[in-house]
């Protein structure tokens, strides 16, 4: 993702960039808010709308250029936005909700949607033997160093970090075409 | 230079996965977000990896939960009369027999079965609400399975100092309270029963458990009027202790010197 294209993308108002970028950001800004800050997927949908419209107009009024820069614009306003939207819905909303968010640690289990978890586990059960093996172990040893899996398999630690990585890989290639089908 | 990508590449998997684990700081987690925002497939695969270690984590779980060896369906159907039969033998001579010339231990349990435990409730709504409470009490379930049992207590403890609150709360203590009474120490026992009990107002089955417990857990320390009250307890909420709690009661209320089972202890 380059943001600098991006920023050069609003400035000239290139809509095929624009059209190509602002769903990726959109995706990101709202697994940020969901996995962050506890925010329901509609409610962070409706969020971010309002983020993006509020980031890009910076950007065209020549205020933010640098792409470190827009990123961390783009979750601060993403995270102030999402809080001013749970002040407004206050009479609806427990008023510590805010405060909770904070405490609560990172929900990364909001990321999960039920549907794609049974195309996952169909998916796993196109690994070979071995990977799932792999996977396995790994998964089954989760207060063990990635050292311990290494030495288990014979392999490097490297070797395991990118070993496990490919098979997540095939997984997801596999999730994302079942998804979109 | 393909050595540095791939170095870079390694520190962030390693980074993606101390995440998962709750082992980064705030900095650090800060950090990481920039570098989603940059990649966001390492935010598509951060998705698959935790969707995977919920999957592996249920199989792992069922694997653990189920009896070993396999056996055949008319293996399988002897076993269950015959434990049905000692059942009804046990049973019965319980029954019959005079509650005076039994020992209290006799209706009490000498330990509490492991499948006692309290685990995580894993799928709550269309969303699957794996939070990180929920995976520490899982964990904390499959330390105790595999007998290490102080590794279980300490899963439970860190659950009680991030999440105290329910519907953790209620089980962590009931889990501890387990550990302690399956370690003869009643008295540690009582306090996390008692605190279970506390917290699970409207948790039937968490307060039924509770209550038995700490009915065996008094008959232990020879505090009989408590071991009464709470065996009568159990009794009244008519689940699956009620014929357990009945025995136990009849013995402790002869032992006391009642003998009305239904009235007694009002």
């Amino acid at each position: 993702m380059d943001y600098v294209k991006f920023v050069k993308g609003i400035q000239e108002n290139n809509e095929t960039l624009i059209n190509e970028y602002i769903p990726i950001i959109t995706g990101v800004l709202i697994k940020f808010l969901k996995v962050r800050h506890g925010a329901d997927h509609h409610d962070a949908e409706d969020v971010v709308q309002n983020t993006i419209i509020n980031v890009t107009e910076k950007i065209r009024k020549d205020k933010l250029n640098h792409p470190d820069t827009i990123i961390f614009y783009f979750f601060t306003t993403a995270k102030n936005e999402y809080f001013k939207f749970l002040k407004q819905k206050k009479e609806n909303t427990d008023p510590d909700s805010v405060e909770k968010h904070g405490k609560e640690g990172d929900q990364l289990h909001s990321l999960l949607i039920q549907e794609k978890q049974k195309i996952l586990e169909k998916c796993m059960e196109g690994l070979t033997p071995e990977s799932k093996d792999y996977i396995t172990y790994w998964f089954d040893h989760p207060r063990d160093d990635a050292s311990v899996v290494a030495e288990h398999f014979g392999i490097s630690v490297n070797n395991a970090w990118t070993k496990k990585h490919r098979i997540i890989k095939i997984l997801k290639n596999c999730v994302e075409k079942k998804w979109h089908n | 230079m393909a050595q540095l990508m791939k170095k870079n590449k390694i520190n962030l998997y390693k980074k993606i996965d101390a995440y998962i684990k709750g082992n980064l700081s705030e900095p650090e987690i800060a950090e990481l977000w920039i570098a989603f925002a940059k990649h966001p497939y390492l935010l598509d695969e951060l998705e698959i990896e935790i969707g995977l270690r919920d999957i592996l984590k249920k199989e792992i779980l069922v694997r653990n939960r189920s009896p070993k060896k396999k056996f055949s369906l008319s293996e399988s159907l002897i076993w269950h009369y015959a434990a049905a039969a000692m059942l009804f033998v046990i049973f019965s001579m319980q029954f019959f027999q005079q509650p005076s010339k039994s020992r209290l231990a006799n209706f009490t349990l000498s330990s509490i079965n492991k499948d006692q435990l309290e685990t995580a409730d894993i799928v709550r709504s269309t969303i699957i609400d794996t939070f990180a409470a929920d995976s520490i009490l899982n964990l904390g379930f499959m330390e105790y399975i595999n007998d290490n049992y102080t590794g279980a207590f300490l899963l439970y403890n860190e659950l009680l100092t991030n999440y105290n609150h329910e519907p953790y709360a209620s089980k962590a203590y009931l889990n501890k309270g387990i550990f302690h009474y399956n370690n003869s120490n009643y008295d540690l026992a009582i306090v996390d029963f008692s605190a279970s009990l506390e917290r699970s107002p409207d948790d039937t089955m968490i307060k039924e458990k509770a209550f038995w417990f700490l009915a065996n857990a008094y008959a232990h320390i020879d505090d009989l009027q408590n071991a009464r009250n709470n065996a009568y307890e159990v009794y009244k909420m008519n689940g699956i202790f009620r014929k357990a709690s009945f025995l136990l009661l009849q013995k402790l209320n002869y032992d006391l010197g009642s003998s009305d089972t239904e009235t007694s202890t009002d």
